[in-house]
């Protein structure tokens, strides 16, 4: 988990070195007019973090809602524009605001000085403090952040916390996860003993769940530590201003107590004790549409992916060098580097030059890298044909292109039909990586599930059921047609 | 027909054909013979090249093949029928569909055309009511005779045999040769190499005998078989015969 934070880092920064020498920073601030001209103010958030946001069902509708989601609305409101929410995972939230994929993020983030250096920030609007959570049976034993001394400890990835994990508590143990859902989860099964949390995080969790307890860490916080603010990109310093503007109307009436009350009712409301009896099934919807888009994007990736393999694999058996050298460099810089780095890349580096929306940047970047797989199964294949075939071919007078098209391909389908269908599976599994970006694959709705429903195994055996379902029927079904080609070998 | 002036090939340092030069004439049968990599089989792979000579010139029909471009090769190919030692049939498809695929992607036949002269020549090979099988069921035998009928579907004005007997078990051979015998009567221009001795000498109107990448020597099956000319053919009869 470490590793993932320090990838997000060093993207940051070769994103920003990228763009920022290549793009001086341009004289007119338009920050507040391209708003408004677009009408919509796009906020970035990481929707796992109630009271300041969370995922609702409210008449039946999944919504992201909190405070932070109220005061956005304000911001949106004195601007003069619609709202629109995207939920992101936190450390991709600081990418996907210098790109310019979000406006601005309000994810109770705190204004460090680590953080200003890639981006603005507006004033603080909320002073909340950090709380340490436990288990209540441990509630004895743990009574400040001394006693938590060469234990393990859980933290947001890239938050605030982590690092106060690391200068207070450096004798501890730390474990870092994106999602706090998936901290609770840990802590729950007693892979950490304990969890750095903002104070009203802290409440709004133990408030809904028996078996958490929490007190407040006693850690020493820097002024620039201590508040939440909003983040905007840097240079926007009219935007800034309207936004502080917003908020000196909202701290002036006190606003935000109104807006934690009411997010503290939407707590209650979608996850009170009747929440309780809730099984899976009533989060039935969130599985499906989670299913939905994971077909959807294994089965686009796989269509392109072949068309791309099929390409590349013909450009490598190319005699012209001209040809075949990209074709086998694609290959191998595709497979040299991981898939998650690549859909970073497309969504952010690729995202800054032209928009592409998460779902088709993802479905670009896992199309792109299944191509290079394939490529190399669909030569393997081609190989794997006896050069007889191509020979007699030849001689009926056939054009290579024809050989090809009715003789050898044909053949080498059948011989690869297993490693295909292997493949497939594998895209199937792996497409998972989308949710990165944002993506509302079976992943990501399974994230939802888990905050929804303060559950941390069942949404988990779901999906491995759901996974599994998936995998199992596109394997009797590929077996089905390998038995189909298989006529001609009696 | 076919004429072939200082033919090289050499794969790598190995030289297969060393200055080979000769003519086919139409109508003839020539059986070319000789001890194993002595370059009989590249010689005729050269002839519709599917070996690129590395020098020299060949003639089919007034035209230089050697000379041509990708798209005209395909089409003078399509007049050259060739049956190979391992028959090569298309394992993917039935044994109908291995003699029409062709006619049909490379002629442009439609597919009722292409199916009855398909049908003609599977009988005239015996092998009518295998038409539905799939290669892999046939014996050796079978399977060879599909392959010719396979060249000849192309209705071709020569037929190249590499080796057709070399990969069958013996009972088998005597059918093959028999379908290539009664070829020879419709006055088909063949090229065979091979080692059934009996059955050069029986169909054959020009024998050529090649050793080490040069031909030896060459005549009519009495002149060759019965009085030899050189030392290399007379050792070389004399180890086969």
């Amino acid at each position: 988990m470490m590793k993932k934070r320090i990838l997000a880092i060093i993207f940051t920064i070769f994103l920003t070195s990228i763009f920022s020498t290549s793009l001086p920073v341009l004289a007119a601030d338009e920050s507040v007019e391209n708003i408004k001209s677009k009408g919509t103010l796009v906020v970035g958030t990481s929707a796992d973090f109630p009271p300041y946001e969370f995922h609702a069902t409210i008449d039946g509708k999944d919504n992201i809602v909190g405070m932070d989601i109220s005061i956005a609305e304000k911001i949106a409101e004195d601007l003069g524009v619609e709202l629109e929410v995207q939920d992101i995972g936190f450390d991709s939230l600081l990418p996907a605001l210098e790109v310019g994929k979000v406006d601005i993020i309000v994810a109770g983030m705190s204004a460090t000085n680590e953080r200003r250096e890639s981006v603005d920030f507006s004033d603080v609007y909320y002073i909340g403090g950090q709380n340490i959570v436990v288990r209540p049976s441990d509630n004895e034993i743990y009574t400040s952040k001394g006693d938590l001394n060469a234990k393990k400890i859980g933290v947001q990835t890239g938050s605030i916390q982590e690092s106060l994990a690391k200068d207070q508590m450096p004798e501890s143990s730390i474990m870092s996860l994106s999602k706090i859902t998936d901290l609770i989860l840990a802590l729950k099964t007693n892979k950490i003993e304990a969890i750095i949390m903002e104070k009203p995080s802290a409440m709004a969790y133990v408030a809904n769940d028996k078996d958490l307890a929490t007190f407040d860490g006693g850690f020493i916080l820097e002024e620039d530590e201590q508040g939440a603010a909003v983040a905007v990109k840097k240079g926007s310093s009219n935007l800034v201003e309207a936004i502080n503007q917003s908020i000196s109307t909202i701290n002036e009436n006190n606003l935000t107590e109104d807006y934690l009350k009411e997010a503290g009712q939407l707590l209650k409301e979608s996850q009170g004790p009747q929440e309780q009896t809730k099984t899976m099934f009533n989060y039935w919807n969130y599985f499906a549409k989670g299913t939905g888009y994971t077909i959807l994007i294994s089965v686009v990736s796989v269509f392109f992916g072949s068309i791309l393999g099929i390409i590349l694999s013909l450009m490598r058996m190319s005699e012209r060098k001209i040809v075949r050298i990209p074709a086998i460099a694609y290959v191998e810089f595709v497979r040299g580097t991981p898939m998650m780095i690549q859909i970073m890349f497309i969504y952010f580096a690729v995202g800054y030059l032209i928009n592409i929306p998460a779902l088709a940047s993802g479905i670009i970047a896992v199309s792109l890298n299944s191509g290079a797989y394939i490529c190399e199964i669909i030569r393997s294949g081609l190989n794997s044909v006896d050069k007889g075939q191509t020979e007699a071919a030849r001689s009926l007078g056939m054009s290579k292109q024809t050989a090809m098209r009715y003789i050898i391909f044909p053949q080498a389908l059948k011989n690869i039909w297993p490693a295909l269908g292997n493949e497939f599976i594998t895209v199937i599994k792996e497409s998972s990586i989308v949710s990165i970006i944002g993506v509302s694959d079976l992943i990501f709705q399974t994230k939802i599930v888990t905050s929804l429903s303060y559950r941390g195994i069942a949404p988990l055996a779901v999906t491995m059921v759901i996974y599994f379902m998936l995998t199992f029927s596109l394997t009797k079904l590929l077996n089905y047609y390998e038995r189909k080609m298989n006529h001609d070998q009696i | 027909m076919i004429k072939f002036k200082h033919l090289k090939k050499s794969f790598g340092k190995k030289e297969v054909l060393i200055d080979i030069s000769g003519e086919i004439k139409k109508n003839e049968v020539v059986v070319i013979i000789g001890p194993s990599g002595s370059g009989k089989s590249t010689l005729l792979r050269c002839l519709n090249l599917l070996e690129v000579p590395t020098s020299g010139e060949i003639i089919f029909e007034q035209t230089v093949l050697t000379q041509l471009t990708e798209n005209k090769v395909n089409k003078l190919r399509e007049k050259m029928g060739m049956v190979f030692q391992s028959f090569n049939l298309f394992p993917n498809l039935s044994v109908i569909e291995n003699l029409k695929i062709a006619p049909i992607k490379v002629v442009g036949l439609d597919e009722k055309e292409a199916q009855k002269q398909a049908e003609k020549l599977l009988e005239q090979v015996g092998l009518s009511d295998k038409e539905h099988s799939f290669p892999a069921s046939l014996s050796g035998g079978q399977q060879q005779r599909v392959a010719i009928a396979r060249a000849l579907a192309m209705n071709p004005k020569v037929m190249l045999f590499d080796e057709p007997t070399s990969a069958l078990d013996p009972e088998m051979v005597g059918e093959v040769l028999k379908v290539i015998q009664d070829l020879t009567e419709t006055g088909m221009t063949m090229v065979i190499v091979t080692h059934e001795m009996g059955f050069a000498k029986e169909v054959a109107d020009r024998v050529i005998f090649m050793d080490a990448g040069y031909i030896v020597e060459e005549g009519t099956p009495e002149q060759l078989f019965e009085c030899p000319q050189h030392q290399r053919t007379k050792n070389f009869l004399a180890k086969v015969l």
